[in-house]
């Protein structure tokens, strides 16, 4: 009986704070093995793409992850880089690696139009 | 129940199969681990969805783990399987009582002896019924057009039933919170009347003769029941939580879990359990909301969609003034108005309004248990695609555990879904009037008037049926 209680609150443990742990271990260690970057996509009416400004790594492996939390489809460009996500539905997550060799800055924007002010949508990406 | 009762003429209403009859099945009831160790997986599921309402989840509704799982994979299994199905099977698993569970009795496997802890608090006369339960579920849908598309909304809507179960268990004994405030306890309760799994005493001469009643009270091998009802006689499944604790504690394994025609219950109206205006209400609520839901989220009106998620203040003030006043009193006053066509129509001048209303109100149980199959239809079949997508990404950090992350949205049989709602929507409204019928007979002195009563109660129900065949067709 003390044996199954005690195996009872180990699973109740894993169950809750394990599962919490064990989450957050994995997606730190995921965002350690690449320099990660989080860009938020919404139509400029509510908020535009955040942030603004986006500061990568030169010539280091650079994971971007673009979160569409907005109602409509959104899409992702940086032209002088050759990066190009045509199309983000509303609510997806769109993961996209690349390296960006030489420093600057550069402007992305949505290509997608997603909004009266769609040519408002826009940031900028350093590269430093 | 009469000798011989039959449904639609063949459907014996005594008949019951006996599951646990099988030797493994009453094993695994009267394992300490059952429901246990489900409980503690269904925790860790909403662990997850907590999580992914909390810091995974500001992506939209279909792309969350929180929201699909709760409004669309659970809301479904629950009207699509398990209270039609296992009537309130999902209260054995549900994990929102186990932290005041775990306080009361001080273990989590196993059964201390002595009383529970907590204040104990006795739970006031005059609320022991529905009327919370209808109000608090009412509330809640005010927000419907937020969970769906807010993981946030998701994330606070359940917190608070965990946080609010626990608090009432600090206070009242043992599942008072399942029994009188759980926003969900109250339709599984309504509806799991007409579900197909019951658990039941066999035989009430071993009850009577057993003295300790340790169903009741509990013994070194299970709780008393939880749902603090008397295992040993009752009759309705409104009430039961399913947690087995008394085949656990019966000495004499007297405990049975059958499979029964569906809709026995409705039929039942005894001293202890009482058919009830309650119970009438949520009935009334529910096929409202469920009619609301549909204009909603599966009709083609957008406007009524800008109110519910509050495009403007004003839009959605109307909207919960209207969702309101709609289900609290003007559903019941046009079905009302029926029921006082059955007495006039009956002749019989010695049955009171009040027990024709309350009687013929069960008839909207089997109905509008159907109208939210039909529902969730609509809901699963075009977005049950995003299952596969949230199941490999749970939080939205663009994970693929099983490499389905990127399935496209794929809608099933959407083309059909207009009759498959109205095919469901018929066969529930051939329920309904079976039990209608019986229900006269039980309401008006003769046949008679119980069968001139009745006309105007079938004149209802075919009304809500072609009305809600015409949203789901045309």
């Amino acid at each position: 009986m003390k044996r199954n209680e005690i195996i009872a609150v180990i699973a109740f443990i894993a169950a809750t704070l394990g599962t919490i742990a064990g989450v957050l271990a994995i997606e730190g260690f995921r965002r350690n093995r690449l320099f990660t970057a989080e860009l938020v996509a919404r139509a400029p009416e509510y908020g535009n793409f955040y942030p603004q400004t986006l500061s990568v790594p030169a010539g280091e492996e650079v994971r971007l992850m673009i979160r569409n939390i907005d109602t409509v489809t959104h899409g992702f460009v940086v032209p002088d880089l050759g990066i190009a996500v045509p199309q983000i539905k509303a609510g997806e997550v769109k993961v996209i690696t690349f390296t960006a060799d030489r420093p600057g800055t550069y402007p992305f924007m949505c290509t997608v139009w997603c909004s009266a002010r769609h040519l408002e949508m826009g940031g900028r990406l350093v590269v430093k | 129940m009469a000798e011989k009762e039959k449904l639609f003429g063949f459907i014996d209403l005594n008949w019951r199969l006996e599951i646990t009859k099988i030797g493994l099945v009453r094993k695994l009831f009267k394992s300490r681990w059952f429901p246990l160790a489900l409980l503690i997986f269904n925790l860790f599921i909403f662990v997850i969805i907590l999580m992914s309402g909390f810091i995974g989840g500001y992506s939209s509704g279909n792309y969350n783990f929180g929201i699909m799982i709760v409004w669309i994979l659970w809301w479904v299994l629950l009207m699509l399987m398990l209270v039609p199905g296992f009537s309130r099977a999902w209260c054995l698993m549900c994990p929102f009582p186990v932290f005041g569970d775990w306080f009361h009795r001080r273990r989590l496997y196993s059964v201390a002896p002595g009383k529970h802890r907590g204040l104990n608090l006795k739970w006031p006369k005059a609320l022991k019924n529905m009327w919370l339960l209808n109000f608090g579920f009412l509330i809640t849908t005010f927000f419907s057009g937020f969970f769906n598309v807010k993981p946030m909304a998701t994330f606070v809507v359940l917190g608070s039933i965990i946080g609010l179960a626990f608090v009432i268990g600090l206070l009242f004994p043992k599942r008072t919170f399942c029994l009188y405030l759980c926003p969900v306890s109250g339709f599984i309760g309504l509806y799991s009347q007409f579900g197909m799994a019951e658990v039941r005493r066999k035989d009430p001469e071993i009850c009577r003769n057993h003295r300790p009643k340790t169903c009741f009270v509990g013994n070194e091998k299970g709780h008393g029941c939880p749902w603090l009802l008397a295992p040993y006689d009752f009759n309705k499944n409104t009430y039961c939580g399913m947690c087995m604790e008394c085949f656990k504690t019966c000495p004499h394994d007297n405990m049975a879990f059958n499979i029964r025609p569906p809709g026995v219950d409705l039929l039942v109206d005894s001293r202890r359990e009482p058919k009830g205006l309650d119970e009438a209400w949520k009935a009334f609520i529910m096929l409202g909301i469920a009619m609301m839901f549909f204009l909603t989220f599966q009709g083609p009106w957008g406007f009524i969609k800008d109110m519910v998620r509050a495009t403007t203040t004003g839009g959605y003030l109307k909207f919960v003034s209207f969702h309101a006043v709609f289900n609290l009193l003007l559903v019941p006053a046009f079905y009302g108005l029926f029921a006082f066509f059955s007495k006039l129509l009956s002749g019989d001048k010695e049955v009171p309004f009040k027990k024709v209303f309350i009687n013929f109100a069960y008839t909207l149980i089997p109905l509008g248990l159907g109208v939210w199959i039909a529902f969730s239809i609509g809901i699963i079949l075009p977005n049950g695609s995003y299952i596969l997508h949230i199941l490999s990404d749970p939080f939205a950090w663009g994970w693929n555990i099983f490499g389905t992350a990127n399935f496209p949205w794929t809608p099933v049989l959407t083309g059909a879904l207009g009759y498959l709602q109205g095919i469901t929507m018929v066969v529930f409204y051939l329920f309904s009037i079976a039990y209608g019928l019986k229900l006269a007979r039980r309401t008006f002195a003769d046949e008679t008037k119980a069968r001139r009563g009745w006309i105007p109660v079938l004149a209802f129900l075919t009304v809500i049926t072609v009305g809600f065949l015409w949203l789901f067709l045309f």
